[in-house]
């Protein structure tokens, strides 16, 4: 046994977006032990349901997380509807539909970059963000915001969607597809690239589930576990499937990334072509009586909320758990065993979002 | 060969226009969508104060002594609170962001005292939206009143209470912001802001 090393890694590092600190202990280069320790980021969100009312608690539960704020907005809305027993029309689930995997199509060639960047390869992000930008301007055209929309209320959404914009819509993701493609084969295809990421971080099947993995690191482990298959929003109606690999290493979960960015734009222009007509939204009356618990399938895995009401215009409890959060023990794992150069790559294989995970 | 694919890639873009624009030099477009600033229209604005209390960042505040309204621009988070619950619709959402800048900007705008009724004792028997005077308060013809309900069901500061079996109509005078909503509301028009 060689002699033990302890290297602190962030808060600060050049790979991590947000601030989370591991100490990696190390038997000369390779990591024996991790310590994950949060608490950098932490705003207190959820507290602030005692002080703003359940109609306008959605806006600051969105802005938990800058990247699946469409996701923590439906969470929110639809948690507090569930509590109140309210029914959303059928086209607000659709818009809902398609904002959510607009959101993921956004978050994953975002990470895409993030990854590139981690392995040193600046062109590849720097073209993966480029094509991000074609779907956060359909964002701005169609919610008014990039990055925090704030178009889901409770009873339904803010705002429609016309049918010629919806068209530009499917078209401008179906004319990008080539493009991502060209970067995708780089990820999936290239020697420099794979040698970075076939073989390294293996999480089995059987570690994925004891360790509660969820997102495309379960998935990339092979579980068969993706919350759209419970059917929230239109996902029912358009014929979902999740992506599997089994290999569980750092290939196969950008492999189902990739895979997912694809499937995202079939569902899209599957919703665009079956959306009903009708109204966007229902009158919301009275204050949160009850409790309600809802599990929705956020870019980075499974994401929960809690909503309970105590007959006030204020809710008592607002309660989200992220996906994240669940992951860090299989990071924690994958990290075991592997060496210091692979750190930055398995740390950004579960696409870590610390603001989700601190709220 | 797909380091050769983002040869071409790479390459192709040193031949085609950049990704990105010469900002400042190159002004934005805007959609028309886009949420950029809140702005007011001093007129119709009762400084009732519903958009502060709903403003999820505490980003407006509403004097109704000195009769201003203010934002302080670097705090409003754009979501629109204000504009849905505005009973008066004098609030709307512009798309030009703020300028950014060293300095946190506040705006303040004066409200200008609302014109008195010419006939205060008979209100405009449609419903009028015209802003309602300041001072003075809600009240209710009971005697042609159906007791539905309308009024304490739109009433945005929940200051209405109808009790249809007894027939009983109530308003709490110091949580009623005499925005007009039940008045425009009201199917027997028989409320009225004094």
């Amino acid at each position: 046994m060689g002699k033990r090393t302890i290297i602190p890694f962030g808060p600060q590092h050049p790979v991590l977006p947000e601030p989370i600190h591991l100490d990696l202990v190390l038997e000369d280069e390779v990591v024996v032990d991790v310590i994950p320790s949060i608490g950098y980021i932490h705003r207190g969100l959820e507290k602030l349901v005692e002080k703003k009312e359940y109609t306008e608690m959605v806006y600051v539960i969105e802005r938990i997380c800058g990247i699946c704020s469409f996701g923590h907005g439906w969470g929110a809305s639809a948690s507090i509807e569930g509590a109140m027993g309210i029914e959303v029309p059928e086209r607000a689930e659709y818009l809902r539909t398609i904002w959510h995997e607009l959101s993921r199509i956004h978050s994953h060639l975002l990470w895409l970059g993030l990854l590139a960047d981690g392995f040193g390869f600046e062109s590849l992000f720097m073209h993966c963000w480029r094509i991000r930008e074609h779907v956060l301007d359909l964002f701005e055209k169609t919610t008014g915001g990039r990055v925090i929309f704030s178009v889901c209320k409770v009873g339904g959404v803010r705002k429609d969607i016309d049918a010629a914009t919806l068209k530009e819509i499917s078209d401008t993701l179906n004319a990008l597809k080539p493009e991502i493609k060209k970067l995708t084969d780089v990820f999936l295809e290239d020697a420099s690239v794979k040698n970075r990421t076939v073989g390294v971080g293996v999480l089995t099947k059987e570690d994925a589930i004891e360790l509660g993995a969820v997102g495309p690191v379960a998935r990339g482990s092979g579980v068969y576990q993706d919350i759209r298959l419970t059917g929230n929003g239109a996902y029912h109606e358009l014929g979902f499937e999740p992506m599997i690999e089994e290999a569980g290493d750092c290939y196969a979960r950008t492999k189902v990334r990739i895979r997912e960015l694809f499937q995202s734009i079939e569902l899209i222009t599957k919703a665009v072509e079956l959306i009903p007509e009708g109204p966007i939204d229902v009158p919301v009356k009275g204050n949160v009586d009850g409790e309600f618990v809802l599990r929705l399938e956020q870019p980075r895995g499974e994401a929960y909320y809690y909503a309970k009401g105590a007959g006030t215009k204020f809710l008592e409890r607002m309660r989200v758990r992220t996906p994240t959060n669940q992951n860090i023990p299989s990071l924690v794992k994958m990290l075991k065993g592997c060496d210091l150069a692979d750190v930055p790559i398995l740390v950004l294989t579960i696409d870590p979002c610390i603001s989700c995970t601190e709220r | 060969m797909a380091t050769f694919k983002i040869g071409k890639v790479v390459l192709g873009s040193l031949f085609k226009k950049p990704a990105t624009r010469m900002y400042p030099v190159v002004a934005r477009e805007w959609q028309d969508r886009t949420r950029g600033h809140v702005e007011i229209d001093v007129t119709s604005c009762i400084t009732c104060g519903i958009c502060q209390r709903k403003c999820p960042a505490n980003a407006i505040t509403v004097s109704r002594d000195t009769r201003t309204w203010e934002i302080q621009r670097m705090q409003c988070v754009q979501c629109g609170a204000c504009v849905d619950n505005c009973p008066k619709k004098c609030l709307t959402m512009k798309p030009e962001y703020t300028a950014p800048g060293g300095e946190k900007v506040i705006d303040t705008f004066n409200i200008p005292e609302a014109p008195k009724p010419a006939a205060p004792a008979a209100p405009a028997a449609d419903g009028d939206a015209a802003a309602p005077a300041a001072g003075g308060g809600l009240k209710c013809d009971t005697d042609s009143c159906v007791f539905c309900g309308l009024c304490a069901r739109n009433c945005p500061c929940s200051a209405i209470t109808v009790n249809r079996d007894e027939k009983q109509w109530t308003v709490d005078k110091s949580a009623c912001v005499q925005c007009g909503l039940c008045v425009e509301k009201c199917p027997k028009k028989c409320l009225v802001i004094e």
